[in-house]
């Protein structure tokens, strides 16, 4: 594929697509575990941890999908267009997720009886399981190519609701799920040691049940759009497919053996390969079949304005946003007593 | 006519009102508290005011607070705009896109230096701390200009032109820089700092009203009622500038405003007051002349009339009342926190010394509250004073809603009415515990007193 600026600004989008992702999807992923913790004392630990992980980072990362949708109805408006006239079953339900997910994480620091707070931690560990779930179920719609650029669908249904829509969402779920764990057993090591096994044992579960999910949704792609799944495999998906089954599995050994080291990097660069494999796989068209990059791409100067904020988002918030994550991870953001 | 060709369109409206209408209320903080809480911060290091860096470091636990509600509520809209409205966007979205790419840039920023200035308290060195927050003012106005952009674009479009083919030719600049962006955006910007400033303003209003008269409570009050009360006569200002130019860039706008059903010289300015179908106004204090001078200078200015547009490019009867009302009580509380900031500096500058008025704080208290209606009702004047169009004389309201049906419409707005009101009673019982808790540390002994920022929501853990 040629750098035109339509397919860097198609890049673009991916990217952010991509960086949401991987980092909502860490934090989903422990929305997750808090949800399946348990209520007893070890349940009422590993919820503190997921806590005192998320709390800083939670903000910033909801900014990459605001920034994916911008960036999508700016540069390709006719795929926003047929995307929402489509799917809005399935945004509506996602966004539903998203907001009570963010309300109640903030409501179980000020639930002040254990009821309250039993309460806020279910409909927090419910929404951070269906959030991921319909965006993805979104990207699996869009590339089963039942989405058409012709105004609305006879059923909105028949195009939410297929094998590939359902497992894009599954693998969503169990993918944030991996990357949840990977990064708890990190955060783990640093302020809970005593839970390092715990998040240790449910990483390597995680990654069982993300390969397995990853084949039926093979599968799924085989049965509903087996040029998809071609396509998948050849250059330059390709290389993005094989990362993600080698760096799965790989970062799982590591964990496994007790290797504290690279985990975390391979974690991130499984899930973003996964998102990656997708994009080349369907490119050049955004809606499979029926809308290219070039016929949907805005005029030049609008999508110039798109890359140079782009440009700048890296530039500029790259380094701001690496300033935060070692402060954060270096724990210099906190106090040495707590 | 409409509702019946287009099901999902009164819903639509409604929902899309109802969370901008919550969202905008986040805004004046959201923007310009970390420009009064730096102030504060800057005068505790250069003072060696320990005080003031304790109230500082409160408003930052607000600030961060806000910050996350107002993540959310926006993060909403950004997905309304292709749940409601998807043939707008498809349409004129790379225009409309543009500001919303650069405020995207402003919202990143924010949201990593917010998390990094609350962390920060306690681990970075005070003046490195400082620095930091020093790039969350500019982060906050590039959001609030590429927001203004976009709202300007719908106002005044420009920067577009339809190729033969249908394609959409862009010329950045002029789509960016649009004729309505030059008020709008002063306007708006002076109203944020001003609201922000009355608001926090008046919680040391209602604190000095209950027999709080210490270091804290003036330095509360005065910080950011000095900004607000130097900004509210700009405001004034600014305000009649828009809307003057409101006369040649929306015209139906500025009728509806002033309830103008015809054209005509000497045009009164009605004060209050419903217009019927056909034009008659009742109730209003009908002021002779006044708006033709206020326009033009002159009693013979010709103001054009609601009647010269076609009934389908205007403001319907019920829409021009709303916009007129929502406009007399944006005037009205305007000018009257101009008067209470005539009092302020009256004082200030003739006695040396803060009011020490009953009156004057009962006034105070509620101009944070007069502030945030004012600026609730300067929204719905250039919201509902733009219908039927969704741009401007470029496409229709109801030609850009959704195919979804209404009831779909309905039941999301039910929903999302329930998660707003759990959200903001969520938002309430934080921010006065917080309060709670801040009063009772003050009355304890100092030592073993909590961080602020400890065991806030997005907050630093305990």
């Amino acid at each position: 594929m040629s750098l035109s600026i339509p397919n860097l600004a198609a890049g673009t989008l991916l990217l952010a697509v991509t960086a949401y992702s991987v980092a909502g999807g860490v934090d989903f992923g422990a929305g997750i575990w808090d949800l399946i913790a348990g209520a007893g004392e070890r349940g009422r630990r590993a919820r503190e941890l997921i806590d005192h992980a998320m709390a800083p980072v939670w903000e910033v990362n909801n900014v990459w999908l605001a920034f994916a949708i911008v960036v999508c109805w700016t540069a390709f408006p006719p795929l926003f267009q047929a995307a929402f006239l489509n799917l809005y079953p399935l945004f509506t339900l996602a966004l539903i997720g998203l907001i009570l997910r963010g309300a109640f994480f903030a409501f179980r620091h000020i639930a002040e009886n254990p009821r309250e707070h039993r309460a806020a931690d279910l409909v927090f560990g419910i929404s951070s399981v269906l959030t991921p779930f319909f965006f993805a179920a979104c990207l699996g719609a869009i590339a089963s190519g039942r989405v058409t650029t012709a105004g609305p669908p006879p059923s909105v249904w028949e195009v939410c609701i297929s094998p590939m829509s359902i497992s894009f969402g599954l693998v969503s779920v169990a993918a944030t799920a991996w990357s949840g764990a990977m990064f708890l057993v990190g955060d783990a090591r640093r302020a809970a040691p005593d839970l390092v096994d715990y998040f240790r044992g449910r990483a390597l579960w995680a990654t069982g049940i993300l390969i397995a999910v990853g084949t039926v949704a093979l599968a799924a792609i085989l049965f509903e759009r087996p040029q998809l799944l071609a396509a998948m495999f050849t250059t330059p998906a390709l290389a993005f497919v094989l990362a993600v089954m080698v760096l799965t599995p790989a970062a799982a050994i590591l964990i496994w053996r007790g290797i504290f080291r690279w985990y975390r990097l391979l974690t991130v660069a499984g899930v973003g390969s996964l998102v990656v494999a997708w994009g080349f796989a369907q490119a050049p068209y955004l809606l499979p079949g029926r809308l290219t990059i070039d016929q949907a791409a805005s005029s030049q100067p609008a999508l110039i304005l798109v890359l140079a904020v782009a440009a700048a988002v890296v530039l500029v918030v790259g380094p701001a946003f690496g300033l935060l994550v070692y402060l954060d991870q270096r724990t210099a953001l906190e106090s040495p007593e707590s | 006519m409409l509702l019946d060709a287009e099901p999902a369109l009164l819903p639509s409206r409604i929902l899309m009102a109802f969370t901008l209408g919550s969202h905008i209320l986040l805004v004046p903080l959201g923007v310009a508290l970390p420009t009064f809480t730096l102030i504060m911060e800057g005068i505790g290091i250069f003072r060696k005011d320990a005080t003031a860096i304790k109230i500082a470091r409160r408003w930052s636990v607000v600030m961060a607070v806000q910050f996350a509600v107002g993540a959310v509520t926006g993060t909403i809209l950004s997905f309304e705009f292709g749940i409601l409205w998807p043939k707008m966007l498809g349409r004129y979205g790379a225009a409309f896109g543009l500001g919303f790419s650069i405020e995207g840039l402003g919202f990143f920023l924010e949201a990593i230096f917010i998390s990094i200035y609350l962390y920060g308290w306690r681990r970075l060195p005070p003046r490195l701390h400082f620095l930091a927050g020093l790039a969350l003012p500019p982060a906050g106005l590039l959001g609030a200009f590429g927001v203004l952009a976009a709202n300007s674009w719908m106002n005044t479009p420009g920067g577009v032109t339809i190729e033969p083919n249908g394609a959409l030719d862009i010329d950045v600049w002029a789509a960016l820089f649009t004729r309505a962006l030059t008020y709008e955006f002063w306007h708006f910007t002076v109203a944020i700092y001003l609201t922000a400033g009355f608001v926090v303003a008046s919680i040391y209003a209602v604190a000095w009203l209950r027999g709080r008269r210490d270091h804290y409570q003036r330095l509360g009050f005065a910080v950011p009622f000095t900004v607000a009360a130097a900004l509210a006569p700009v405001e004034v200002l600014v305000g009649d500038l828009s809307a003057r130019a409101l006369t040649t860039d929306q015209p139906a706008k500025f009728a509806a405003m002033e309830v103008t059903w015809r054209t005509q010289a000497y045009n009164p300015e009605v004060i209050g007051g419903l217009m019927d179908p056909s034009g008659n106004v009742h109730l209003g204090i009908p002021v002779p002349w006044l708006d033709s001078l206020l326009v033009g200078y002159s009693p013979t200015t010709v103001i054009r009339g609601l009647s010269s547009f076609a009934a389908d490019a205007r403001p319907s009867t019920v829409e021009a009342n709303l916009t007129h009302l929502a406009f007399d009580l944006m005037v009205g509380l305007g000018t009257a926190a101009a008067l209470l900031t005539v009092w302020y500096f009256w004082t200030l500058i003739r006695r040396h010394r803060l009011p020490d008025s009953r009156w004057f704080y009962r006034m105070a208290a509620l101009a944070g509250v007069g502030a945030y209606i004012s600026v609730e009702a300067g929204w719905v004047t250039t919201e509902v004073g733009r219908q039927p169009w969704i741009v401007y004389g470029a496409m229709r309201v109801s030609d850009a809603v959704t195919n979804a049906p209404a009831t779909f419409v309905w039941t999301l707005l039910a929903t999302l009415v329930v998660v707003y009101a759990v959200i903001a009673a969520f938002f309430v019982t934080l921010l006065l515990r917080l309060a709670a808790r801040w009063r009772r540390e003050d009355l304890a002994t100092a030592g073993g007193v909590e961080a602020p920022e400890e065991g806030v929501p997005y907050g630093p853990p305990r």
